[in-house]
């Protein structure tokens, strides 16, 4: 096993470099560079002025050479500044925006495991009945409903129109966050109701929204999977010999049907991280995702870079999580 | 000769049984129907649209007539330059339904071509590389690999070039820096590039076609997908790169559309591969393919008459869910504005207009927004039927 983890971390290594170098090269490649914004301020800079700062910010150079000088940095954790903030990349992206987006990501995954794995049981439960079928429904509603569309629905009910309607109806925020105010509750001026309170309050819509799709086909892949092991022969053995339908479900059928849906977790976790883009855009939500969309439009590379490097690592990171997990809920499978 | 009595009319066919299996689905059914209207109303917009879809009024009541809300004149309304939603509607189904059919059509196209290719030749090394000064055991080769072999030793001193470059620029940085560590980099990278650029002058690499292609389907999904969606939507689109530059010369204003299919193809023939690797793996290995080699078939034969055919089914449930995927994301990727630019009419940027308007005028979010919405599912309704139908164990 141990043997297994260090071969695919090494197998990560030129996949990572190849990702991260296809990213450098396309952000390279875009039109405009940081001179740009320079020329804008300073009008009366001359020609010869402009090819010294090329020069010095190694703007001349060859894109492969930017990008070695660039992984030599960041190797040594250095992410470059970020034009739009004046701050480093690295502090911008995982002190300000990685642990909003790990919040509103987390929370959607949590709200979409805790509703499609019973509602997945039930409905292949009672498979062909009434309330399977409108589960399978719902679950291609959620499926179908474009993320933003959805988003822009509920702001529409539950921020405009519904408080208008109804006197009394609480109205919820349109977007944003709160700060994070752990000073402040630390020292009392705060209290910590308060806090929560406030925070829910702003996350309720968005985690909704983010957590619609994954809900709909995690639901619909519980119920396959569980049907598929309900009809296996040991299925019918624990019913024979008389067992409870409950344990035969919850003990025996369960523990089997859940191991899909481990792997089909783990690969979603660095998904919803990115995908986060639209959700984060509709509720202006001051994430990951909107993060490396508001660089791109103020061409702010290095945040792009880092953020965008972050997440193949990721990707490739939950991969092999993934993998490692389902061994260990499956102990029929083994890796050497 | 009992079989000889029964009725022609209950002989079956694959494909009589298909549409029975088929017909079964009611929302199956109802989608189809609903998809036929929503490509009547794409092909025919320009005659039933009741107004140009990019006109905007002139003239003194300009005021009166933008965000005008539904009305008999017009039925849902104008947006914020006075337009007609309802003819801007019908003229965005063209765009969705071009974008989504084409889309799925050449990924699966592409996924096809080349899992076939990984799947057929998985386990037969090809030979990717080998060394100048390297002899051929085997006497003959033919000529196209003689061709390859020279080209492959300018790619792999090429790479390593490309690598000294690198290698300089970074020890010249450390340098300026001071570092220490400099000098030593220098030496190891070079003592690791005479190894690499002696050991390629008899070296050999033999490289699986189903390794690379599997390789490449990894590297591609290990890439965030919607970020570098915008990254490449960003950097093609923009006049001031040649391919952009190139499309707006040849495409005029539908260039974005062109754009975004082609990015939208690049990221979606990975599963359509995958599935069609994993089957012809396991049709390879059956009876009637070694029969068919047996009788002396050419590859292509086989694979083109023998495997593809039998590999079809899950794609073509895969190609309908790939309509829908693709519609979905091209109306995010317009509405954040990365998509198909305005004044080209699609319902993802139609719905990004409305939201900046949604406490005024809330009826521009609606139709374009419930149009996606019914159109996707329309066609993950359809893909189910289809999957029912054509190969009932399939879980996809």
């Amino acid at each position: 096993m141990f043997a297994y983890v260090v071969r695919r971390l090494f197998q990560m290594v030129p996949l990572l470099l190849a990702a991260s170098f296809v990213i450098f090269a396309l952000l390279a490649l875009q039109p405009g560079d940081p001179l740009d914004e320079v020329r804008m301020q300073n009008p009366r800079i001359t020609a010869e002025q402009l090819a010294a700062l090329r020069k010095a910010y190694g703007l001349d150079d060859p894109i492969h050479i930017r990008y070695a000088k660039w992984l030599t940095r960041a190797l040594q954790g250095d992410l470059g500044y970020s034009r739009t903030y004046g701050i480093p990349a690295a502090e911008y992206i995982f002190e300000q925006r990685l642990p909003r987006t790990l919040l509103l990501s987390g929370l959607a995954l949590l709200l979409a495991l805790l509703v499609s794995i019973p509602v997945g049981v039930f409905s292949a439960v009672r498979q062909y009945t009434l309330a399977d079928y409108t589960i399978t429904f719902l679950a291609f509603i959620g499926l179908s409903i474009p993320n933003f569309f959805l988003g822009i629905l509920l702001l529409y009910l539950f921020a405009v129109r519904l408080p208008e309607l109804i006197p009394g109806f609480p109205q919820f925020p349109t977007g944003g966050v709160p700060p994070f105010l752990f000073e402040e509750v630390r020292q009392g001026l705060v209290s910590l109701g308060t806090f929560l309170g406030l925070w829910a309050w702003h996350l309720i819509l968005p985690v909704v929204v983010l957590s619609t799709s994954s809900m709909a086909e995690w639901t619909r892949f519980m119920r396959a999977s569980l049907l598929e092991v309900l009809s296996q022969d040991y299925i019918r053995t624990a019913r024979a010999k008389g067992l409870a339908e409950r344990v035969v479900l919850y003990k025996h059928a369960l523990r089997n049907a859940l191991i899909p849906i481990v792997t089909l977790v783990g690969l979603a976790i660095p998904g919803v991280m990115s995908g986060a883009v639209l959700t984060e855009t509709v509720f202006s939500y001051p994430g990951m995702g909107r993060a490396i969309f508001d660089a791109l439009v103020e061409k702010d590379y290095s945040v792009a870079m880092a953020a965008l490097a972050f997440l193949a690592l990721m990707v490739a990171l939950f991969n092999l999580l993934a993998d490692l997990a389902y061994a260990l809920v499956d102990p029929r499978i083994r890796y050497s | 000769m009992r079989q000889a009595m029964v009725p022609l009319s209950e002989q079956r066919t694959f494909w009589k049984a298909f549409w029975r299996r088929f017909r079964r689905h009611r929302l199956a059914m109802a989608s189809l129907a609903v998809i036929a209207f929503m490509l009547l109303v794409a092909l025919l917009a320009p005659w039933i649209a009741p107004y140009d879809p990019f006109a905007q009024p002139r003239g003194e009541d300009f005021g009166e007539r933008i965000f005008s809300p539904p009305s008999r004149e017009h039925p849902l309304g104008t947006d914020d330059l006075g337009r007609d939603v309802l003819s801007r509607l019908m003229y965005g189904a063209r765009i969705s339904l071009l974008v989504g059919f084409s889309v799925a059509t050449s990924s699966v196209l592409v996924g096809l071509l080349l899992g076939a290719l990984a799947g057929y030749y998985a386990g037969r090394p090809l030979r990717f590389y080998l060394g100048p000064l390297r002899r051929e055991k085997e006497g003959f080769y033919p000529w196209s690999f003689a061709l390859w072999r020279v080209f492959s030793w300018f790619l792999y001193y090429g790479v390593l070039f490309l690598l000294f470059q690198m290698f300089l620029g970074v020890t010249e940085m450390g340098r300026e820096a001071g570092s220490l560590g400099a000098q030593v980099f220098f030496w190891i990278s070079m003592a690791f590039l005479l190894f690499a650029a002696l050991w390629g002058l008899r070296g050999e690499i033999r490289l699986d076609l189903d390794t690379a292609i599997s390789r490449l389907i990894d590297f591609m999904l290990a890439i965030p997908t919607l970020p570098l969606l915008l990254v490449l939507s960003a950097l093609l689109r923009d006049p001031r790169v040649p391919v952009g530059q190139w499309a707006q010369d040849v495409l005029g204003d539908a260039a974005s559309v062109f754009i975004i299919i082609a990015i939208l193809v690049l990221f979606g023939w990975l599963t359509p591969a995958r599935i069609v690797r994993g089957t012809i793996l396991s049709l390879r290995e059956q009876d009637y393919v070694t029969a068919a080699q047996a009788l002396g078939a050419s590859d292509s034969r086989i694979l083109f008459r023998h495997l593809i055919p039998n590999a079809l089914a899950p794609l073509i449930v895969l190609a309908t869910l790939q309509v829908g995927y693709a519609i979905l994301v091209e109306s995010g990727l317009s509405f954040l504005g990365f998509g198909i630019q305005p004044p080209v009419a699609t319902w993802g940027n139609m719905l990004a207009n409305a939201q900046e308007y949604i406490f005024t005028a809330p009826w521009l979010a609606l139709p374009p927004g419930f149009m996606i919405f019914i159109t996707v599912l329309a066609f993950n309704f359809v893909g189910d039927g289809l999957r029912d139908a054509l190969d009932p164990r399939s879980r996809l």
